[in-house]
């Protein structure tokens, strides 16, 4: 290439490895949080030991508490020692947290806005940050309003030319539909949509990112993805959780707007979509967007069907007594929050039509798992007829957590001279396959939002799709209480969700 | 290294070959070495990975960069040790594995090593030895710890998809690399050329891609004057390795003095290899203008300090991972990262000239 006239790195190509982001500062607001101490600072410190950090980068902790930049860094190193999937080096952590530093203010304090624009750009000028700026609201959405408001009044979301702005919004984005428009127009005040990334964090997991290589890039698996070949799709997250001091958020909130609203509505898209036409973002979100609309609706009686909510009693767990839900710390005694749900969706169009997805979440299960398991139709049930064997359909299940990898159930014959038909299992586990542990969904984010690709993080209008289907679910749920399931803590979920998935025929699975 | 009915979870001791098995009954008692295992462990294997030294005295430390690997890339390892030169000819094989848990649970996962000598005439029978003791089906990694032999067996160069060497341990690096440069233009297209100490160069490549990668950067790659590397005395070919990637990537070409490159406009950079003791390749400084973009490793290896000095901007100073020295680690790399090197074989053909003038390590 002419050397002259170079336009991007040449040096890059051929090492498999993408471009370093800009340098930039990144100022976490809630700082002294459970997300910022367990999970962000772990994941750029694990950036920063892979070498995938830009050479210029500052970190700035935004909180209330009183603290010193070197108690930040202590109570920093301790986290990522605990929680960093890659043990911690001192002179890496040292490099690491020299770029590290504390900023006191309420988040309803002008002046610590004002104070904060001056030492962003002190830190332009001594560590080459060049005035890029990625803001993170690692805070509950009640906070949202009063930092943009602060953001914008102090022009800290507005940049030099050359330069940018982000914002990073956790979820939940809102509690219904409206909420969820007036909390994008709020953050639309200060920064434009290309500037908002709305990150749910099971997008930036390599199994949800394999979905569409195994979809696309595998034409044995493409050609069956369709009605024809499948019966139906079980997508499971379970958890032997309770409510683990977030009773507050929880109650108000409940198994369907934490769980199914977001992540579980967003791994349906990438199982459900239409290849798109590129790999840039809006291809891939305009196609999610469209299975979001291909949803049926469930409203009124439907929902009741189609739709089992449950709450935990008491139980055990790993041989625990654990305590009933309404029992919990900071949960109404007469609270009819679900903490289970089990739905069956119908995605109206071509490829799925007549193939449900039965998806259910739920706490105090017995194990912790995340899945998506293609169900195939079963064979003609003629030519083992005769034998009197049962043959179990084929299964392909993706598994986004714990263990990430890929399964397929198929039947064998089991050696011996009769013909008896056994299910076995062809299994794919990333961390086997290709020797290296896989990084954590917040490293992938992260520096997605700090190069400035978007597409793992949900675009406005997938939210308010996702909304509006769940808002319909919820309307008609405030039209009644007494349909709220029990199960006791350590099982299954409720009765009535195996009722739901046996109409089909079928049975949820065991993981 | 491990017969089944042992404690699988050590693999601290000392490495032996094995089990002695008769050639002709390897797979046989292979299969009767499994059936004796129990439940809990599982035969694993998603590579044929063979390993041909000509150091007899290298088993304990060969095994044990197979268990390394083997923990990580599950395997049939076959190891031949190979010494032509033995005056009497004889074939021997050993078996055993290595077992490592797999998850949390108490199941295991084990790959099989198969383990030969072949003293004297028998070493003419390694192709055969190859042939007749793979997993079918899976890909074949053969590791050549040696000097290439001229001619090489076509026959077994065609079976082989990652043919890994090292070219820093090369007695004579001007022919062997001649010798890789022929394999490399050969019609082989499936076979890929893996050379461990351009895996090695990997951190490098990529710190250094890293400190140009900002668009105010970038462009003085197109305004580099000079070049000057540090490498350890008789590792001149490391050297020469990194600047033949920078020369491909910015389209400059050897000159004929063999210390300079000439870019596409026609201006010379001249750059300097320092003999220095230490690492292989322990500095790699870039002048461009009044910019200088430094790279260099620390005492202990484990760390690059990127340092960036450009008028009119604050110095930069920045500590990267420089990956880990060990044979085995950069042989998992080199297997987790798996794909082609195509731009190893660009850097290949233009450091051919320069290399031509070497001075051989002593």
């Amino acid at each position: 290439m002419p050397t002259e006239s170079l336009k991007t790195n040449p040096l890059r190509e051929g090492l498999n490895s993408r471009t370093l982001p800009d340098p930039c500062t990144l100022v976490i607001f809630g700082a002294s949080g459970d997300l910022t101490h367990r999970k962000l600072i772990p994941a750029l410190y694990n950036l920063a030991a892979d070498g995938a950090l830009p050479p210029a980068i500052s970190v700035v902790g935004f909180a209330r508490r009183d603290k010193t930049d070197e108690i930040f860094r202590a109570e920093l190193e301790e986290a990522t020692r605990k929680f960093s999937r890659q043990s911690l080096n001192d002179e890496l952590w040292k490099s690491f947290a020299s770029s590290v530093s504390y900023h006191r203010s309420a988040f309803d304090n002008f002046e610590g806005y004002q104070d904060l624009a001056h030492k962003l750009d002190e830190l332009d000028a001594a560590s080459g940050t060049r005035g890029n700026r990625l803001f993170y609201l690692a805070v509950s959405p009640d906070q949202f309003e009063v930092i943009l408001e602060n953001l914008s009044k102090s022009g800290l979301n507005k940049v030099r030319e050359g330069s940018w702005a982000r914002v990073i919004v956790e979820k939940p984005f809102g509690t219904d539909l409206p909420s969820a428009r007036a909390l994008n127009d709020l953050v639309q005040i200060a920064f434009d949509e290309s500037q908002t990334y709305r990150i749910d964090h099971y997008l930036g997991k390599e199994t949800a990112q394999n979905i569409m290589v195994l979809r696309f890039a595998n034409s044995i698996f493409e050609g069956m993805w369709n009605s024809r070949y499948i019966d139906h799709v079980q997508i499971t997250a379970s958890e032997p959780l309770g409510v683990e001091g977030r009773a507050g958020y929880y109650d108000k909130s409940g198994a369907l707007r934490d769980m199914v609203q977001n992540h579980l509505l967003q791994l349906l898209c990438l199982t459900a979509m239409e290849p798109p036409a590129g790999l840039d973002a809006d291809s891939i979100r305009d196609e999610k967007v469209k299975v979001l609309r291909s949803l049926r609706p469930l409203t009124g009686d439907d929902v009741f069907k189609h739709v089992i909510r449950g709450q935990y009693g008491a139980g055990a767990i790993n041989g625990k007594r654990v305590a009933a839900y309404r029992d919990e710390l900071n949960v109404d005694p007469e609270s009819t929050t679900e903490t289970y749900v089990a739905l069956e969706v119908n995605v109206d169009n071509w490829r799925w039509a007549g193939v449900p997805f039965f998806i259910r979440v739920g706490k105090r299960l017995p194990k912790s798992g995340t899945e998506i398991a293609i169900h195939f139709k079963s064979v003609p049930p003629v030519l083992f007829k005769a034998t009197g064997e049962s043959i179990d359909d084929n299964v392909l299940v993706i598994r986004i957590q714990p263990d990430e990898g890929i399964s397929l159930r198929m039947s064998a014959k089991m050696p011996g001279s009769s013909l008896r038909i056994e299910p076995v299992k062809m299994d794919f586990h990333y961390g086997t396959s290709f020797g290296k542990a896989t990084p954590e969904a917040y490293e992938r984010l992260l520096l997605d939002a700090m190069s400035g690709d978007p597409t793992l993080f949900a675009r406005r209008d997938e939210v308010d799709e996702a909304w509006k289907f769940i808002d319909a679910i919820h309307a008609a749920w405030a039209t009644r209480s007494n349909d709220l399931a029990h199960y006791s803590s350590g099982t299954w979920g409720p009765g009535e969700a195996d009722e739901l998935i046996t109409r089909h025929e079928s049975t949820w699975r065991r993981l | 290294m491990n017969q089944l009915g042992d404690d699988c979870n050590s693999l601290s001791e000392s490495f032996d070959p094995g089990v002695p098995v008769q050639i002709g009954k390897i797979e046989k008692e292979l299969v009767r070495l499994w059936e004796s295992s129990g439940d809990t462990k599982t035969r694993a294997s998603l590579i044929n990975f063979i390993v041909y030294t000509e150091d007899t005295s290298s088993l304990s430390a060969d095994t044990e960069v197979i268990s390394t690997v083997a923990r990580k890339h599950a395997c049939r390892a076959i190891l031949i040790m190979s010494n032509p030169q033995a005056p009497v000819s004889e074939a021997q094989a050993w078996i055993s594995a290595h077992c490592h848990l797999a998850g949390k649970g108490d199941q295991q996962i084990c790959s099989e090593q198969i383990t030969f000598r072949l003293d004297g005439d028998s070493a003419h029978a390694l192709p055969n030895i190859v042939f007749s003791h793979l997993d079918s089906d899976l890909p074949l990694c053969l590791w050549w710890k040696a000097d290439f032999p001229e001619p090489l067996d076509e026959k077994l160069c065609g079976w082989v998809d990652r043919l890994i060497f090292d070219s820093s341990t090369w007695k004579n690096p001007t022919q062997q690399f001649a010798i890789v440069h022929h394999l490399s233009s050969s019609d082989t297209p499936d076979r890929v050329l893996c050379d461990l100490d351009w895996t090695r160069l990997h951190s490098w490549r990529f710190a250094l891609a890293g400190m140009f990668d900002h668009a105010s950067a970038f462009p003085c790659l197109s305004r580099v004057e000079s070049l000057h590397l540090k490498c350890a005395p008789g590792k001149r070919s490391t050297g020469l390795l990194l600047l033949g990637w920078l020369a491909y990537r910015l389209n400059w070409k050897p000159s004929i003095s063999s210390d300079s490159f000439v870019t596409p406009d026609g201006s010379i950079i001249p750059f300097m290899i320092e003999a220095v003791p230490g690492a292989n390749l322990s500095l790699v400084s870039i002048h461009c203008g009044e910019a200088l973009f430094e790279l260099e490793l620390s005492e202990s290896g484990e760390f690059f300090e990127s340092r960036i000095h450009a008028p009119g901007t604050r110095d930069t100073r920045q500590v990267l991972p420089a990956g880990r020295g060990k044979i085995a680690d950069t042989l998992l790399a080199e297997l987790s990262r798996s794909g082609r090197h195509p731009l190893y074989t660009k850097t290949l053909e233009l450091i051919l000239p320069l290399l031509g003038k070497l001075v051989l390590p002593s």
